[in-house]
């Protein structure tokens, strides 16, 4: 079945739009997603990542634009059911019955989608089918949504904020399992606003902010895009000559230097850095965090608090 | 096909068993009680009621176990309780999944929107049948066991025909279900417009110039007090019911295309 339907990429939106009263939700957002990779879909809360993942599954309707999923038109919903037989989907709540049992949900799932793949899954996850699922810890529950979003052998899997909940070990292992996936060639496109762990497994990341597509760049790009980040001790105060410097963004003040992420020509850095008493210099890759802030802009840092906000 | 109906009767198993059950132990209750009040001029009673009292209650003859068990059970359970329960059933059906989440899974299947509500819908037909069939057998029985004999086929008229009744009870709660994002308020509209249009019938019938509101309640389709006494019925209001519950199932479908989750 995989690599059926022509060229067409997993996932293609063309000015998806989407529109609550005067709120735009999603603003003209076109992108691919290429066969056989994970895309990671990036963006803090309420930037419109679970709007898109929406649109793409037939559950809202675009205002304006539209997108293909494995060929199917959105629009078009004997084919978006037909090419759903492909797709697995794994949201961000699950919202399984509490009084019946992992097996039940299992079973009733098979028997829509098919369950070629759930021996195999079910010696990777263990969450305790006989048992009602009111009595799942969030671990489990995560694990029964993870088996039903692959059981069926799916070529594109969506998931919506997929590791959270899960401790870090599991993530390891989820990371670990996604990994394996793509290999085989399912293709996974899964949103988070946990930049680390795109970073981890992604081959491609969107960045959403505000409903618009702000970036769209292979992971290595992003990082080289992103600057190198320069800590910086001196003996005298270097702050505001390197502040000044051009690609210099995010700027701290160290209790004994200053950091900051620097995307401009090295010889300009070196030439400032002469005219100062240098004890300790280190350039390292920053993490995707701060890459991240080089998109949004240093004054708004909301993506750093998982709690923080609400999704549109 | 048929999936979804199947997972969704499965989850109504238990519900229906206590339903048919609870219902049967108020059937023997109120069978038990008919022999005590034997003898008793129970109707005289009664006459001091107004009319509109009379209707609300289905009261028309006390002295025998038809009229008894028209009043007391069908009237009160059937027309009422019933009605009611199957309303917020239906309230319930589409609602609680939006409202718990479950529904974004349920709509990445690959099954169409119509055909899944249909399904969930269908599954009602379960409590609906069986809590005829049991109720009807063992009020049957009741009767016999205290030397009455109810008319089998004014028995089976009665209970048959509650089912286009309890359609559009379930119907209306389907389009509540579909219409609100809220479990609770598509629940309680449903349970509350199905008893207003029952006290709106009651109230309303053979009084002055505005007696044709009662035409609007599924209320006045089904009358199961006469049914039980002689078998008098009207075919053609079971045919109104069935119209309006497809009406209100094809309303439901739209609304339920169209709308975002």
């Amino acid at each position: 079945m995989r690599g059926d339907r022509g060229a067409a990429p997993p996932i293609e939106t063309h000015d998806l739009t989407k529109e609550y009263g005067s709120v735009l939700a999603n603003d003209a957002l076109s992108f691919a997603v290429e066969r056989g990779e994970v895309f990671g879909f990036l963006g803090p809360n309420g930037a419109g990542k679970s709007t898109t993942i929406r649109m793409l599954l037939g559950l809202i309707r675009p205002t304006s634009g539209t997108a293909t999923v494995l060929g199917a038109d959105v629009h078009d919903e004997p084919a978006l059911i037909d090419a759903k037989r492909r797709v697995g989907y794994l949201p961000a709540h699950l919202g399984f019955d509490g009084e019946v049992t992992g097996a039940d949900v299992l079973e009733y799932h098979a028997s829509v989608k098919g369950d070629g793949r759930l021996p195999e899954l079910l010696e990777l996850f263990t969450p305790p089918l006989d048992r009602p699922i009111r009595e799942y810890s969030t671990g489990n529950e995560r694990m029964l949504g993870l088996i039903q979003a692959f059981m069926h052998d799916p070529d594109l899997v969506i998931m919506d904020e997929p590791t959270s909940g899960l401790d870090p070990l599991k993530q390891e292992e989820f990371n670990e399992f996604v990994r394996d996936e793509r290999d085989r060639g399912t293709t996974v496109f899964f949103s988070s606003h946990v930049l680390s762990e795109v970073r981890r497994i992604c081959d491609r990341v969107g960045i959403i902010r505000e409903g618009r597509l702000v970036e769209l760049e292979s992971v290595e790009t992003l990082l080289s895009q992103g600057g190198k980040r320069v800590r910086v001790v001196t003996a005298d105060d270097a702050y505001a000559q390197l502040a000044s410097l051009d690609g210099v963004v995010d700027v701290r003040r160290l209790s004994d230097g200053v950091q900051f992420i620097y995307t401009g020509e090295y010889n300009a850095l070196l030439a400032a850095l002469v005219e100062h008493d240098v004890r300790e210099i280190d350039v390292s890759e920053p993490p995707l965090e701060d890459v991240f802030i080089h998109y949004y802009g240093e004054h708004e840092p909301a993506y750093a608090d998982e709690t923080d906000g609400t999704d549109a | 096909m048929l999936e979804t109906a199947r997972y969704e009767v499965a989850r109504r198993v238990r519900g229906t068993a206590f339903l048919s059950v609870g219902i049967s132990l108020y059937a023997a209750f109120i069978v038990w009680y008919f022999t005590v009040l034997e003898g008793v001029a129970v109707e005289e009673v009664f006459e001091e009621l107004p009319p509109a009292m009379m209707e609300a209650f289905g009261i028309e003859t006390l002295s025998t176990i038809e009229g008894f068990l028209g009043a007391q059970i069908y009237n009160f359970v059937w027309l009422l309780g019933l009605g009611l329960y199957f309303a917020y059933a239906a309230g319930g059906l589409v609602a609680n999944d939006v409202e718990s989440g479950r529904m974004e899974l349920l709509l990445s299947f690959p099954i169409a929107r119509s055909r899944l509500l249909v399904e969930k819908f269908a599954s009602l037909l379960v409590p609906i049948v069986v809590v005829n069939a049991v109720a009807g057998g063992v009020i049957y029985l009741l009767a016999a066991s205290i030397g009455e004999r109810l008319d089998a086929t004014h028995l089976v008229l009665t209970h048959v025909l509650s089912v286009p009744y309890f359609l559009v009870c379930a119907a209306i709660g389907l389009t509540f279900s579909v219409a609100v994002d809220r479990a609770a308020v598509a629940e309680r509209g449903a349970v509350g417009v199905v008893f207003v249009l029952f006290l709106v019938e009651s109230v309303v019938s053979g009084a002055g110039d505005y007696d044709w509101i009662r035409y609007v309640s599924p209320t006045h389709y089904y009358e199961p007090t006469p049914l039980l006494i002689d078998g008098t019925h009207d075919p053609i209001d079971a045919g109104i019911l069935l119209v309006a519950f497809l009406g209100l199932v094809l309303l439901s479908q739209v609304l339920f295309d169209r709308r975002d989750i």
